[in-house]
């Protein structure tokens, strides 16, 4: 038996080892060919920026989680501990202030569900909204920012108007059609055990549909990023995507490259929350 | 038998993904052929009529090279410049200074195009001025010349000490007057034309700054990498696009129709606009007048104050420890810094050439 065993057999099971292996590969591969991009590039040119080196990224590490940000006023003593001057830092303050925005969001898509599903539910609900969200989910929230900067201002409600009117649309028009397919029999079968219409609204097709709901947020996670950066990046005065864009004006790639691992992060953290809260809230379902 | 031919397919894959990875490093032939880039801007909108009147073919022809001229956005052309995408870039002198020179890569500036001259401006609402500004947040693009203007006027009317007061809102200059205009409650804005024509138009609002009282801080510069003008072909590709240059802005300064309504299409501008753009941008425009003031003394006085805010915001990254790392180095032979680190050259040997007629 050769290693390398026929890879389009659907029957194949490499081992753990070589699982582990193949599934690095690729991990390797990108680290490899940025580390060889940038000691070319450094050959030529010791002081390049645009493709950071090792010691280049340590030191925008360094700075970025130990550093307060420019602007700030509240810088730690000289003296402060790891743990305080981390709290003065610039990725801390940034994060703190992207993740308020992101929650306040994320937050905000509740009554967002709770909408999809009376729409979904009530032909009343689906009549009168069903058609608009279907309308307005083509809007490309991005081309309304001049307007959302008149109706909330250039402060914190402009961006958090464009991540949900950007998500929510989406998200409602997804969970109303998680709604509709649970099967009829069902909502008959509780309204025959003298269920009224909000048992079966919550207690039945709300419960089942929830796991739906949460793997639905799930993927929409990254448009909501998406949003969130292009909010910051038009007008803000603090934000992981605010860095972002000024580090941009003088090529900070030693800050920037650190800033997307860090989003990225905290983007799949949350995504694993999710999901395990998924599997512990809901383990009869099987998706 | 089955093993070993997928083992051949295994390797033919590697093999196919090595050669993809190699390939654009060893592509790039020499080929005499240079490219220029520029963005929209009332100084750099001639290169876009010297491509269509023919007036680059006709330069380059004369040196045997081939010039590309290529329309970018602005820091999309300083990123290009930097990856040495482009030979050439317009720029300002403190772009130059904290982009390519500070990331190492050896500029040289050899056509100085104009100064700002009341085309970036500090408008306010209610009468504000330099004293009560520092409690009103501000909307500017951050790090940029706008950044520097806002600090220069407030150091020019005595609040110097007020400066770490003021709060700054870094908002997209495509976004910028909407966001202003659109909300009464925003108080201060520092932007460029032909945005600030966009925003004066509301009478509500007044400029209380303009880079006209800071005259020749804010260049537009030709630059180009010193590794090119350094090869034989490269020398000859700047002759030839200062030639072009030169005998471009004297079009225009004469008011050739043609110059001026491609100039203005450049930007999507009209021509009323272009021209109100010119009447605030200080154009150099015979050759002479832009060498004596790139030789002129009043210059390095000038960069030092760049230089200074360039450091004094981390413009120069995190690993500069002093502005006099990133050197200037002037036609006389002054160094600004430290002799062993030039990165940014002011030539005034082509500008000469052309006041001389040699090219």
């Amino acid at each position: 038996m050769a290693i390398l065993a026929n890879p389009f057999d659907i029957q194949a099971r490499p081992n753990r080892l070589l699982t582990q292996a193949l599934s690095c590969l690729l991990f390797v591969v990108c680290i490899g060919l940025y580390m060889q991009t940038s000691a070319s590039r450094h050959r030529e040119n010791p002081e390049d920026r645009v493709v950071p080196n090792q010691h280049q990224l340590l030191a925008g590490i360094k700075s970025a989680v130990l550093e307060p940000a420019e602007e700030d006023d509240s810088i730690a003593p000289d003296n402060a501990s790891t743990w305080e001057r981390l709290h003065h830092s610039m990725i801390w303050k940034d994060t703190a202030s992207s993740g308020r925005r992101f929650f306040i969001a994320l937050f905000l898509l509740v009554p967002a569900v709770i909408l999809a599903l009376h729409i979904g539910l009530f032909p009343w609900f689906g009549a009168g909204f069903l058609r608009f969200v279907l309308f307005f989910d083509k809007i490309v929230a991005l081309s309304l920012l001049p307007i959302l900067f008149i109706v909330f201002g250039i402060e914190e409600w402009s961006k958090i108007a464009l991540i949900v009117i950007g998500v929510a649309p989406t998200m409602i028009l997804d969970v109303t059609q998680m709604v509709k397919s649970v099967p009829q029999e069902q909502i008959v079968k509780a309204f025959t055990l003298d269920a009224n219409n909000f048992d079966v609204a919550y207690r039945v097709v709300f419960r089942q549909v929830m796991p739906q709901v949460i793997n639905s947020l799930r993927l929409n996670l990254k448009p909501m990023m998406l949003f969130l950066f292009a909010g910051e990046m038009i007008a803000a005065s603090d934000g992981l995507a605010y860095r972002i864009a000024i580090m941009r004006r003088h090529m900070g790639m030693d800050i920037i490259l650190p800033y997307v691992l860090w989003v990225a992060f905290l983007l799949f953290l949350i995504d694993l929350s999710l999901r395990v809260i998924n599997r512990r809230m809901h383990p009869w379902f099987q998706a | 038998m089955q093993a070993f031919k997928l083992r051949s397919l295994a390797l033919a894959c590697a093999f196919a993904i090595c050669v993809a990875a190699v390939a654009p490093a060893a592509a790039s032939a020499q080929t005499p052929s240079f490219t220029v880039g520029w963005s929209v801007y009332a100084g750099w909108n001639p290169y876009f009529y010297m491509q269509k009147s023919g007036i680059l073919k006709k330069w380059a022809d004369k040196y045997g090279i081939a010039i590309k001229v290529q329309r970018f956005d602005y820091a999309a052309s300083l990123d290009a410049f930097v990856a040495k995408n482009i030979d050439a870039c317009t720029m300002t002198n403190m772009e130059a200074f904290d982009l390519p020179a500070a990331a190492g890569v050896d500029s040289t500036a050899i056509i100085v195009g104009d100064y700002s001259n009341g085309n970036d401006a500090v408008l306010v609402r209610n009468g504000l001025n330099f004293a009560t500004l520092p409690t009103k947040p501000v909307m500017l693009v951050q790090k940029t010349v706008s950044e520097y203007l806002l600090e220069r006027g407030m150091v020019l009317n005595g609040q110097q000490a007020n400066l770490s007061k003021l709060k700054l809102i870094n908002t997209s200059d495509s976004d910028i007057v909407a966001a202003f205009l659109n909300n009464k409650s925003n108080q201060a804005v520092v932007t460029w034309k032909p945005l600030v024509s966009q925003i004066v138009a509301d009478k509500s609002v007044t400029s209380i700054f303009d880079s006209s009282k800071i005259p020749g801080e804010i260049l537009d510069l030709l630059v180009v990498r010193t590794e090119v003008l350094n090869r034989p072909d490269g020398q000859k590709f700047a002759k030839a696009i200062t030639g072009a240059w030169y005998e471009t802005v004297a079009q225009l300064a004469a008011g050739q129709a043609n110059a001026i309504k491609y100039s203005a299409a450049a930007s999507g501008d009209s021509i009323e606009s272009y021209k109100e753009q010119l009447k605030t941008t200080a154009l150099f425009v015979t050759p002479k007048s832009a060498a004596d003031f790139t030789d002129g003394p009043d210059l390095q006085q000038k960069m030092d104050l760049v230089r200074k805010f360039c450091f004094a915001h981390g413009l120069l990254g995190e690993g500069t420890k002093s502005a006099d790392d990133v050197a200037i180095l002037y036609p006389n032979g002054t160094i600004q810094g430290r002799k062993d680190r030039v990165r940014l050259r002011y030539n005034s040997a082509y500008m000469l050439a052309a006041e001389q007629g040699k090219l």
